[in-house]
């Protein structure tokens, strides 16, 4: 088994100098690892809101301002008795997007996403960054620039009235924001005043009606039948559809139900038993056809386009958002389905899937820009303290499917709105003069109560200016609420655009 | 240096009785460690006078005044930096005469990283920890102690024969002593790591990594021979002498026992990695780290599937970001100080922003002074400190290269790599490299186990470097004792 032989003279040195070399080598990674973290990093670790540095200069600086797209001041500044500076805002209709900076309770919404650049701790110029600790006053506050249109979001809030609910309105060309409303919302000037800051916060905290939750970013719920815009993306954009495909079974299934691995797929009232294309089935809202699209796209497909929209993870934007989903996952069915039931009735927006209000209005403007998805913001401009302005620009996310398939749904979506059948179910959303496209939904949510009203359209259908979500919580039938709110909406904003 | 010429007189009004202890003084001059030890004290004092800048400057801002042009030169407290550098300059000054050929770059790559260490402390809000009056005072004292530990050792150490011939009382020692540890050891933030001796309080496992290095050498230098040369075949697989595996199976017992039983990660895994890399010094053997890896790995699932501290440990490093105000808040809040240090960093003193009064790092003394370091001194700071720990490590490995016979050789390796490892392990875990451990950064962290053990490391390497120490014995024959014992095993 072993053998001895003379013992080796052999000198350990040449080991040694390879162990030497082998810790040179494990040092120069800890020397990568720091300039990875200290230069690569550096920027984005200074500006976390949570960062030490960010908590404590928040308390002391004097925040930039932040304004509306015309200028508006949206929050401002005030002193205490002690000469410490504290925030105001203008108004509650905004609140949900600024959210608040208190010295008591820390920063929410745009306020700790932009904490570094209000307070000034993070300039645009990194070289001016790398020198600012030679300068006696270390702080640069910027001012905010929004896309928001502050006339329009107060517009929602009243269309909203005393419903839960959210309004998301933008530029599907730019993806700038003009509308991101939340309702109820809250008074951040009660935060932010350090005599109001403790009462007014406990108060918000115990409201039932959550008014700090962002509906628009955070608050998830069934789609119902706007949902059917995604099945068409992914039908269409995997070419498992034509804008002109036929189900052959689909007629005699609007009538007896469609049976699918043993479960009764039922259509609504109000359905004819006649053969639909897209168009026509989107006018209107035919059940048994999108779970059809849906089986025949098949459950990856339809997972696949969804990510492409945003589902499935936070979308890239100024605010944290809510994951949407098309389902709750883990299913071996494909795409995370279980099974071909799901799938069916995820593909009409109910089952599983849960979206929040500003991913319906991305949906809705990718259609709206020919298959684009851009990046939402509400951000366009950082403003310094000479006045000098670095703008936002707009950025591509990807293009989601093709354009022709994007115009094949605007036209089903404008049928939607404006066809004989559809206006049974949409036509509050027209607005007068202007060809108009959308889908209403109603999300059933079994048990008693009313379901979710849902309206996503865009206007003018065949050049569009403005996209919108409307969501309103248990608000009934989608064409009675969301539909004339989504047209008076997109009214308002024609009406602006003239003055 | 303010106290040079009062120690130098010192020393030479004791002149009339040195002869008799030392009848043989021939002092030795040793410029080339005077000239850095100049450069040393020039840093520390210029990090001083920075730091007092920025203290003057931020007690300006907090009395609403304006930044009034250039602040006063003057050090931030005083006395503690001059005590050090005194102390350093003594720590020369008996080894100039001493007489002896020892290393001359040492002490001052590791008074610098002393020396930072004091500054740091310094700075910290003082009641961090500290029995003596503060974090700065107790770190002055026991550096103070552990230059005394460097010199004494590396002035009076003249041969290694009661390390070489005592290998297994050592590693019975260590042994006793880490049991010891379990036994009546303290709890302390979940790790069993300190014992109490009357009033003192240590970590063990600090000094056991000394006697681990001992014992190494000792054992790897006498059964070199048969590691190198004997082999297992099992079918075409050439397998190192099994036998001669029983002490890694043992080592990687042991350092799975210290993460069960003390769940101490980082010695654990400082003294698997100094054990696998000695063992290649005295082998060449690639198989043999092939196979300790092997056992590492296995030995890591087995510890991660089983334990939920490694659990924890493992996820923070993957992702700190899940929990930021719970588990992953040291991880992060330590990134966003290297992230604000920057290339240059805020500047002793002028970074660490507290939250109301408190360190955004709780365990910043102990875990973490890289990251404050990082922030203040910047990249720049932190490439200057790794290049110190890799002057400690060539220096000890030149030594290695040099030593007369397979014992010292190891042994200096060893020496070197327990500290150039450890501070590895922490500079990694510091910057999420890899999974965090509580173990100290070399020199640098606060504590007294830390810096009395790794002065003991220094001044062994000091004795270790001189030529004109006493020939080391002539090589035994292999197979004495435990080998032999091993190899009829093997038959």
């Amino acid at each position: 088994m072993s053998t001895l032989r003379r013992p080796p003279r052999r000198s350990v040195g040449a080991n040694v100098t390879r162990v030497g070399m082998a810790m040179a080598i494990a040092f120069a990674g800890l020397a990568a690892g720091a300039g990875y973290w200290q230069v690569f990093e550096a920027r984005t670790l200074s500006a976390a809101p949570d960062n030490p540095a960010v908590i404590a200069a928040a308390r002391n600086a004097v925040r930039g301002r932040i304004l509306d797209r015309n200028g508006t001041v949206l929050a401002a500044n005030d002193r205490d008795a002690n000469g410490e500076p504290f925030r105001t805002y203008r108004t509650r209709a905004v609140s949900p997007v600024l959210g608040y900076a208190s010295r008591q309770f820390g920063t929410a919404g745009l306020e700790r996403t932009f904490d570094a650049q209000l307070v000034g701790l993070v300039r645009p110029d990194p070289v001016a960054d790398l020198l600012r600790k030679f300068e006696d006053d270390p702080y640069d506050p910027q001012d905010l620039q929004l896309s928001l249109d502050l006339p329009l979001q107060q517009a929602a809030l009243r269309g909203l009235g005393r419903d839960r609910g959210a309004v998301v309105m933008l530029d599907p060309r730019s993806g700038e924001l003009l509308v991101l409303a939340s309702s109820p919302t809250f008074d951040a000037s009660a935060i932010a005043n350090p005599e109001t800051s403790a009462a007014a916060f406990a108060d918000l905290r115990e409201d039932a009606n959550q008014p700090l939750l962002p509906r628009a970013t955070q608050g998830l719920y069934v789609p119902g039948s706007v949902f059917k815009i995604v099945t068409a993306i992914a039908g269409l954009g995997s070419d498992a559809i034509t804008p002109d495909t036929m189900f052959d079974e689909q007629p005699r299934a609007e009538r007896e139900g469609l049976v699918v691995s043993g479960f009764r797929i039922n259509e609504h009232s109000g359905v004819p038993a006649v053969s639909f294309d897209l168009a026509d089935a989107t006018e209107v809202s035919s059940n048994i056809f999108y779970a059809l699209v849906g089986l025949e796209t098949g459950g990856e497909t339809l997972a696949e386009y969804a990510g492409r929209l945003g589902f499935g993870g936070p979308l890239p934007f100024d605010l944290p958002t809510a994951p949407s989903q098309v389902t709750n996952g883990g299913g071996n069915f494909g795409g995370g389905f279980t099974d071909a039931v799901e799938l069916a009735n995820a593909a009409y927006g109910q089952a599983e899937t849960l979206v929040t209000p500003l991913q319906m209005a991305l949906v809705t403007a990718t259609v709206a820009n020919d298959g684009v998805l851009m990046r939402p913001r509400l951000v366009t401009a950082f403003i310094d303290e000479e006045e000098a302005r670095r703008t936002v620009g707009a950025e591509e996310i990807r293009r989601v499917l093709p354009a022709a398939d994007a115009r094949a749904i605007a036209v089903a979506m404008r049928q939607a709105v404006e066809g004989e059948r559809g206006r049974r179910f949409t036509a509050g959303a027209k607005v007068a003069g202007v060809p108009t496209a959308g889908k209403s939904g109603t999300a059933e949510l079994g048990g008693r109560g009313e379901p979710h009203s849902w309206f996503i359209g865009f206007a003018p259908a065949d050049e569009p200016r403005i996209a919108i979500a409307v969501l309103v919580e248990r608000g009934g039938r989608g064409g009675e609420r969301a539909a004339p709110l989504g047209g008076q909406m997109m009214t308002a904003f024609f009406e602006a655009e003239d003055d | 240096m303010t106290g040079g010429p009062s120690a130098t007189a010192r020393r030479e009004s004791a002149g009339p009785a040195l002869p008799k202890l030392f009848p043989n003084l021939r002092p030795r001059p040793r410029w080339r460690e005077l000239w850095l030890l100049l450069l040393v004290g020039i840093t520390l004092v210029v990090g001083s006078i920075s730091l007092e800048a920025t203290r003057q400057a931020q007690a300006a801002a907090a009395a609403g005044e304006p930044a009034a042009g250039l602040p006063d030169l003057a050090l931030f407290h005083p006395q503690p930096l001059v005590l050090y550098l005194v102390g350093l300059l003594a720590a020369h000054l008996a080894q100039v005469l001493s007489g002896r050929r020892m290393d001359q770059i040492l002490l001052p790559a590791v008074g610098l990283l002393g020396g930072i260490s004091l500054l740091l402390m310094q700075r910290l809000p003082q009641g961090l920890a500290g029995g003596f009056g503060g974090l700065g005072q107790t770190q002055l004292i026991w550096l103070l102690l552990a230059i005394g530990i460097v010199t004494a050792i590396a002035v009076t150490v003249r041969s290694d024969s009661w390390l070489r011939l005592y290998k297994y009382t050592w590693a019975a020692a260590g042994i006793s002593l880490l049991l010891t540890t379990f036994v009546l050891g303290r709890d302390v933030n979940g790790q069993r790591l300190t014992l109490d001796v009357g009033p003192v309080s240590g970590q063990p496992s600090e000094l056991l990594k000394v006697i681990l290095v001992v014992f190494l050498a000792g054992y790897l230098s006498e059964n070199r021979a048969l590691l190198v040369e004997q082999s297992t075949r099992l079918g075409p697989i050439r397998l190192p002498p099994l036998p001669y595996l029983a002490p890694m199976v043992a080592m990687w017992a042991i350092a799975l026992g210290i993460v069960v039983i003390s769940r101490d990660l980082g010695a654990a895994l400082l003294f698997f990695v100094v054990f696998l890399t000695l063992l290649y010094v005295a082998t060449a053997r690639h198989s043999y780290v092939v196979l300790g890896l092997g056992l590492f790995l296995a030995g890591g699932a087995l510890m991660y599937s089983l334990f939920g501290h490694v659990q924890t440990r493992v996820d923070i490093w993957l992702d700190p970001f899940a929990d930021p105000q719970g588990a992953g808040y040291q991880v992060i809040q330590a990134l966003y100080a290297f992230g604000r240090g920057g290339l240059i960093g805020t500047g002793l003193g002028g970074g660490l922003p507290t939250i109301g009064g408190n360190m955004p790092i709780p365990a910043i003394h102990t875990d973490f002074p890289l990251a404050a370091l990082g922030e203040e001194l910047g990249l720049i700071g932190i490439l200057a400190i790794l290049g110190l720990y890799l002057v400690v490590i060539e220096r000890g490995l030149r030594i290695a290269a040099a030593a007369a016979d397979d014992f010292r050789a190891i042994l200096a390796a060893g020496l070197a790599l327990v500290v150039g490892v450890q501070a590895f392990i922490i500079a990694a875990g510091n910057l999420k490299l890899i999974p965090l451990t509580g173990i100290t950064l070399p020199f640098v962290s606060y504590g007294g186990s830390s810096l009395v053990a790794n002065a003991v490391v220094v001044g062994l390497l000091l004795a270790l470097s001189d030529k004109g120490v006493e020939p080391p014995p002539p090589p035994k024959p292999p197979g004495r004792r435990l080998g032999r014992l091993l190899d009829r095993g093997a038959r």
